[in-house]
């Protein structure tokens, strides 16, 4: 029954706060509701047992990348934004999209409706740890190479050219 | 209904949820960091998927989370090159809205 309720609830969460996110006119309480969507995410993550996920998704996301956008929208946010509208014209056609999609998604979900799971969930950060530096250590090493690249690329595109 | 035991299909189902609002706002968002805020909900989706499916169906490995923190670093790098870019754009054409991004248009 606990289970129940927990899951019931953070989805709510989830999805009210996601909804916010798309919907809200004012960006800075679009990313403030982003950073709630992503912590009810984590708690999915923890129903789930995914304790090591759980903890990097509270750490990447929701005090990594959530303050990030929170600071880029108080930098590039005006005043006179908050009387814009926020979403564009062709708002039916995204919907007709999104409903032609869930039709699709609704289907495939319906083929687990009887899968249960089995057992108890178990502690993942050493087995997580075993397979990055054993199995998986080349794409482990890569991904590495990738943040390095990402990293160069903020510092280029965010640099003037008077600063040298 | 409630208290029926949950099961694989109600995760996807949350998680086709928020990648259809995820999708719906990376359409219709006119700001730029709208658009990246969607992106970053679809990313969320696919990672529960992944979780739920590794806990669902093969709960011995724990090879869905792994690639769940794959997604997650890439998201992470993602974010971070967009909203440089973002700023970027923003000091040449002193706008946030997608449409006005017209500078390489013929």
């Amino acid at each position: 029954m606990l289970e129940q309720i927990v899951f019931y609830s953070l989805s709510a969460l989830v999805l009210a706060s996601a909804l916010a996110v798309v919907l809200h006119r004012n960006t800075v309480h679009s990313s403030l509701f982003l950073g709630l969507s992503l912590a009810g995410v984590a708690g999915l993550f923890a129903a789930l047992g995914a304790d090591f996920i759980f903890a990097a998704q509270i750490m990447v996301y929701v005090s990594g990348v959530a303050v990030l956008v929170m600071f880029v929208v108080m930098l590039l946010g005006r005043a006179s934004d908050l009387h814009l509208r926020q979403i564009n014209e062709r708002w039916m056609a995204a919907l007709l999209v999104c409903g032609v999609a869930a039709v699709g998604l609704f289907k495939v979900a319906r083929l687990h409706s009887a899968t249960v799971a089995t057992g108890a969930a178990r502690p993942s950060t050493h087995d997580i740890g075993r397979l990055f530096l054993g199995e998986w250590l080349v794409p482990f090493e890569l991904i590495s190479l990738v943040l390095l690249a990402a990293l160069l690329g903020a510092v280029f595109f965010t640099r003037t050219e008077n600063a040298r | 209904m409630m208290t029926a035991p949950l099961t694989l299909s109600h995760y996807m189902i949350v998680a086709g949820l928020l990648f259809l609002i995820g999708v719906f706002g990376a359409l219709t968002r006119r700001n730029i960091i709208g658009i990246l805020m969607s992106i970053e909900l679809m990313f969320n989706a696919a990672n529960i998927n992944l979780v739920a499916f590794d806990r669902f169906l093969h709960p011995e490995g724990v090879t869905g989370q792994a690639l769940a923190l794959f997604v997650m670093t890439v998201a992470a790098a993602e974010i971070v090159v967009g909203l440089a870019l973002l700023l970027a754009i923003y000091r040449g054409t002193d706008t946030v809205y997608a449409e006005d991004f017209n500078l390489l248009k013929g």
